[in-house]
């Protein structure tokens, strides 16, 4: 809580005007009060004619005018706070994420992520925009309260800090009791909870084994309990509310009681002083009681931070590019002890080797064996942790990432297609302006135009996000169309580990046939002709470079290459 | 409003809590307007004599009053919230039934994942209705209403002041910000939807952004849309303030003009000073009420929005089906000339497909993903209706067949089989509810699942099984089932091969006379089958047994070459 709290004192200006409106409105509900008093008194007691009170009434009016502006003020200012925090928390987040998410979404987070950037977030919204003002309300106005309250009778101000103390203890015991229920019944209460969902989410199977029409009983059931268990937690929740009215009715009773006495039997104080205490002292419980239930909302947003704070201490380590630009045709690689490792999970082993321009690379290993994250090394998508990628002799580190990436194309098995037009889709590989007939030439290419020309919209129709579902060999022709258009001298392939689409498969390898004349190919390879064809194979194990070679001096000098083709050879296995 | 009578019917089912929180709210309400009143009377009346029964009765009134109020709101936020949740039961259930009989077709049609957690936080959110958008003007009204009733006793114009703030905050300014709320609600619900898309473009297209050096101008893009999001959300807090600050603005103005028109009469004598502080501290009391009133035009929107969706989903008549049951035996497939296309789209999802399944036949069906495997599999099941063409079932159109009657006929494996939580036992019990224990460890030895305990529990969605898991149960449950009809949608493709395929050689085994379709996801293993589908681009390309196709040399035969030089 004390990190969040400090988020809202960084930002002084606020914080200041935040005090000020709620002095103005501490100001204001006395005066409001004290009008409210002198009125009554002058009518009641001195028979005042009505036309004297209007300077009063002028007074009293301009009293709660305040009063609504200042907690107008609060308020906004507290929406505005509130909206501030979740900006900077959203930037951020953004920013850490634009640092380095490979690594996450290959851990299946990036859904996780999602959900920090808009749930998250909205949570803490509680905490600015209403327990932040209310706190400051209350360091300020209750005290102001008890100043004039102890100038007008001190007696009643003695009660009131003998009496006032056993809130905020009483909150915090409570408080405590009712969170301990509420962890012991959490589980039950979201099982319960679950039941809607797993019946609906079930309901297809239900319906096929007959089953469905029981089912009412059953969400029922579970609804009825879950209301009775969130009632135990419930009941707890507002037995403290209640023993919290008591004490603020109590000591109420107190200073009635003793100004009775004053007023009745000793005669020792005015009508007006009785009368506008006891105006002042509810007002001077109700703010440590909205106090209470402002802690309450806090508390919900305090995990929502944590969650957030977890994911901004995060340690990132960002690629670092230089100025040298790679020269338009394909590069000399060399390996140079390139290793990676990540936090105490994947690593990869020191990879050393060679790639010169235009040959052919196979990597084959198990899956689990480190291929996509060597394939996202050479990409230059992740930091290695040692050694260095050479590219024409120079490091990584020194050429410059765009006339790189200028360089690179990258076909995977499940290529991202962003929200937006089949064709934006493509043009997004060539980085420049296009005609419509290079366009179309690509598509041609890809083997993709044809299914493009059966389209309403062809080339216009949406797609990702909210547009037209594409079947996942659909998805690699338009990112082949990419690659065409884009003219990379580096390619990076995944081959589909799946045979049956036999289209696609032909169309790619025809493509990368002719891509392979202008470029280097580096392909993760799942085919047997691929991994004959080409002139290294990468042979990976447990993140470890095994063999390289060519085929046939694989097959002489390494046996688990032998064995694999073996067991391949076999056929029908699978 | 109209839109919210379906949900109001059904908060009125419990009448008793309902009431009881309303007789409670009321008592609190009352009690404190009672205490304030009575502490201003009293006030007043010590100010003028020097009675000790003044005093007593002051603080005894104090007391009094103040526990009573205090204890009455317990009671209040105790029924309220136990009618609340009642509530919500009544609407899963109602809800449940009246999307049951939609079901399984209405999953289709609706191709969005997010359509099941949608409506549970559709109806989630409705729990705020009684709460929030009927409870609490029904409250404050009567509050209201028999506070000013006991004011006219002493002063018709400061009655008539009261009635007019009671106009004001519970119906007028409420009503204002609902109409401003209803307006503007779409912007921030749109807002959100296109920042959730773009993180989720943003972080599962990153790889491709970065490679095409689009990252930077989409992350400015994403911090755009956070911006626009989140200032949105400003306006709605404001919106929110403006409201509340009005209420409680008019709140105080009615104790001004109580005190002027008190005054005014005190002043003429056509009053008794003594009320004067008493009808002021009413007035503060009762108004002091009115805070939750401000949260209305945003509860109230939700809700209605909420009630809304919920409708429109269940809304659609269900597709007219037939009532006849099927008969009993040996029972054929046929399909002729078949078409179906999903709603929206224009090219046919299966298109002009004819097949005949006859009793003790196995039929395997392949293709790439998205050639319509999948969507035949449904047609079959006849939970789509057909745009064109005929299904048959044992020589009756399926249209006349009633849809539970020729479900109870088939043993159905899906791709993804939905587990129940619970245990191994509760899901099995499913397929037939009077199976023996034995029976049960029977079917799982079959799919080699000997070793799972029927006491075994199983988590939501099945989380703690792997898929080949899974898929394992979702066979034993069907082989529980023992009818004689088997679709099966990629049944083993998460299983190991060796065990895959031992799997359906007790499949075959123990329904020998039974119609087996199953879709395949690789071609080994195929020699068994009596007919070999080849389907593409939701037509059939080819078919014939596994060795006329291989002898054949055409598409299945190459899919085979492709296949064989594809290292897993």
């Amino acid at each position: 809580m004390n990190d969040l709290k400090q988020l809202a004192f960084q930002r002084k200006n606020i914080m200041a005007f935040l005090a000020a409106a709620s002095l103005l409105k501490g100001i204001a509900t006395i005066g409001q009060a004290l009008f409210f008093v002198f009125i009554a008194d002058r009518v009641f007691l001195q028979n005042a004619a009505f036309e004297s009170l209007l300077p009063l009434f002028g007074g009293l009016f301009a009293a709660i005018l305040l009063r609504v502006m200042a907690g107008y003020a609060i308020g906004r200012a507290g929406v505005n706070l509130a909206a501030d925090v979740k900006n900077e928390f959203r930037t951020n987040l953004i920013k850490s994420f634009a640092e380095n998410p490979l690594l996450s979404a290959a851990q299946g987070q990036s859904g996780q992520k999602v959900s920090l950037l808009m749930d998250a977030v909205d949570e803490v919204d509680g905490f600015f925009s209403k327990y932040i003002p209310q706190m400051i309300q209350t360091y300020i106005i209750p005290l102001l309260l008890l100043v004039v309250i102890f100038t007008q009778n001190w007696t009643t101000g003695v009660i009131i800090l003998i009496t006032a103390p056993f809130i905020p203890v009483f909150m915090a015991m409570v408080g405590k009791g009712t969170k301990k229920k509420a962890d012991e019944k959490m589980e039950q209460l979201n099982r319960f909870s679950g039941t809607f969902l797993d019946i609906l989410q079930g309901l297809s199977t239900l319906k096929l084994f007959g089953q469905a029409e029981k089912q009412q009983k059953a969400i029922r059931k579970s609804s009825l309990s879950f209301r009775d268990s969130t009632m135990e937690v419930l009941k707890s929740a507002f037995l403290s509310s209640l023993m919290l009215e008591y004490i603020s009715m109590l000591s109420i009773g107190i200073v009635a009681l003793e100004i009775g006495l004053r007023l009745v039997v000793f005669d020792s104080i005015s009508f007006f002083t009785a009368f506008f205490i006891l105006i002042l002292v509810p007002d001077f419980f109700n703010l440590l009681k909205d106090f209470g239930s402002a802690f309450h909302t806090a508390r919900g947003s305090v995990s929502a931070a944590k969650q957030l704070g977890a994911e901004l201490e995060k340690k990132h380590s960002p690629l670092t590019w230089g100025n040298e630009a790679v020269a338009p045709e394909p590069p000399h690689l060399s390996l140079e002890g390139l290793s990676f490792q990540y936090g105490e999970g994947f690593e990869l082993a020191p990879f050393n080797g060679e790639i010169p321009p235009y040959s052919q690379v196979a990597i084959v290993g198990k899956s689990g064996s480190g291929k996509t994250t060597f394939m996202h090394l050479l990409a230059g998508l992740l930091p290695q942790s040692q050694g260095h990628l050479m590219i024409n002799g120079v490091p990584r580190e020194t050429v410059s990432e765009k006339s790189w990436f200028d360089q690179l194309s990258y076909i995977s098995q499940n290529p991202y297609l962003f929200a937006g037009t089949i064709r934006e889709n493509m043009e997004i590989g060539a980085n420049r302006q296009v005609n419509d007939k290079e366009v179309l030439a690509a598509a041609e290419k890809a083997g993709i135009a044809e299914m493009i020309s059966t389209l309403e919209q062809g080339f216009e129709t949406l797609v990702g996000e909210a547009g037209r579902g594409l079947s996942g060999g659909e998805k690699q022709r338009i990112a082949l169309a990419r690659a065409f258009l884009k003219k990379p001298s580096l390619i990076l392939f995944d081959e589909p580990t799946t045979g049956l689409d036999l289209r696609t498969e032909q169309i790619l390898q025809a493509s990368l046939r002719e891509l392979q004349k202008t470029s280097t190919v580096i392909t993760v390879a799942h085919r047997l002709h691929t991994i004959k064809n080409a002139d290294i194979i990468f042979f990976l194990e447990n993140g470890k470079l095994e063999a390289a070679g060519s085929h046939d001096e694989l097959l002489q000098n390494y046996g688990p290459y032998k064995e694999m083709l073996a067991v391949q050879q076999g056929g029908g296995v699978r | 409003m109209n839109e919210l009578k379906h949900v109001l019917r059904l908060t009125l089912i419990e009448k008793k809590d309902v009431a009881i929180a309303i007789f409670f709210g009321f008592i609190a309400g009352a009690a404190s307007v009672a205490l304030m009143g009575s502490s201003g009377y009293l006030i007043s009346k010590a100010a003028l004599t020097s009675h000790m029964t003044t005093l007593v009765v002051m603080a005894a009134c104090l007391k009094l009053f103040g526990f009573i109020s205090a204890l009455s709101r317990y009671g209040e936020r105790l029924y309220s919230h136990r009618a609340t949740f009642t509530m919500l039961s009544h609407l899963r259930v109602s809800f449940f039934d009246r999307l049951a009989p939609l079901a399984p077709g209405i999953f289709g049609k609706y191709r969005s994942g997010d359509l099941l957690s949608r409506i549970v936080g559709d109806v989630e959110s409705l729990q705020n209705f009684l709460l929030r958008v009927f409870y609490p003007p029904v409250v404050l009204g009567i509050v209201f209403l028999s506070t000013i009733f006991f004011s006219s006793f002493f002063s018709m114009g400061i009655a008539a002041v009261m009635f007019i703030g009671m106009l004001l905050t519970v119906i007028v300014v409420p009503a204002l910000f609902s109409i401003r709320k209803r307006r503007t609600d779409g912007q921030t619900r749109a807002k959100r939807g296109s920042l959730a898309i773009e993180a989720t473009e943003f972080l599962y297209g990153f790889r491709d952004l970065k490679i095409h050096q689009q990252l930077n101008a989409k992350e400015q893009q994403l911090a755009n849309d956070a911006v626009q999001y989140n200032e949105s959300q400003r306006k709605e807090g404001l919106e929110e303030n403006l409201a509340q600050s009005i209420n409680s603005m008019v709140a105080l103005l009615v104790s001004f003009f109580v005190l002027g028109v008190g005054a005014y009469f005190v002043a003429a004598g056509e009053l008794n000073g003594l009320y004067l502080a008493m009808l002021v501290m009413i007035s503060i009391a009762a108004f002091e009420n009115v805070a939750p009133m401000a949260a209305f035009p945003a509860y109230f929107e939700e809700s209605r929005k909420a009630a809304v969706r919920l409708e429109e989903i269940v809304a659609e008549p269900a597709a007219p089906r037939g009532t006849e049951q099927l008969p009993e035996g040996p029972l054929d497939i046929k399909l002729t000339r078949a078409s179906f296309s999903y709603p929206g789209e224009k090219k046919a999802a299966v298109d002009d497909v004819s097949l005949h399944l006859k009793p003790g036949t196995k039929t395997a069906i392949v293709g790439p993903s998205g050639s319509g495997k999948s969507t035949l599999m449904q047609l079959l099941l006849n939970v789509f209706p057909l745009d064109h063409g005929q299904l048959s079932i044992g020589g009756m159109p399926a249209e006349k067949l009633q849809q539970e009657s020729i479900w109870q006929k088939m043993n159905v494996v899906l791709q993804e089989n939905h587990f129940f939580y619970g245990t191994v036992r509760s899901n099995l019990l499913i397929a037939d509810p009077e199976a023996s224990d034995e029976k049960m460890e029977r079917a799982l030895a079959k799919v080699q699942l000997e070793l799972f305990p029927l006491s075994m529990a199983v988590e939501e969605k099945g989380q703690n099984l792997s898929g080949g898991q899974k898929q394992r149960l979702a066979i034993a449950r069907a082989l529980l089932k023992g009818k004689s009809l088997w679709l099966l949608d990629e049944p083993v493709s998460s299983v190991d091969s060796l065990t895959g395929q031992a799997i359906y050689e007790e499949l075959f085994q123990q329904g020998k006379g039974d119609i087996f379709v199953a879709i395949s996801h690789d071609l080994a293993g195929l020699e068994k089958m009596d007919q070999i589908i080849v389907m593409e681009n939701g037509r059939i390309v080819e078919s014939g047994s596994y060795q006329e196709l291989m002898e054949r040399k055409s598409h299945f035969h190459q899919l085979k070459q492709v296949e064989n030089s594809v290292f897993a």
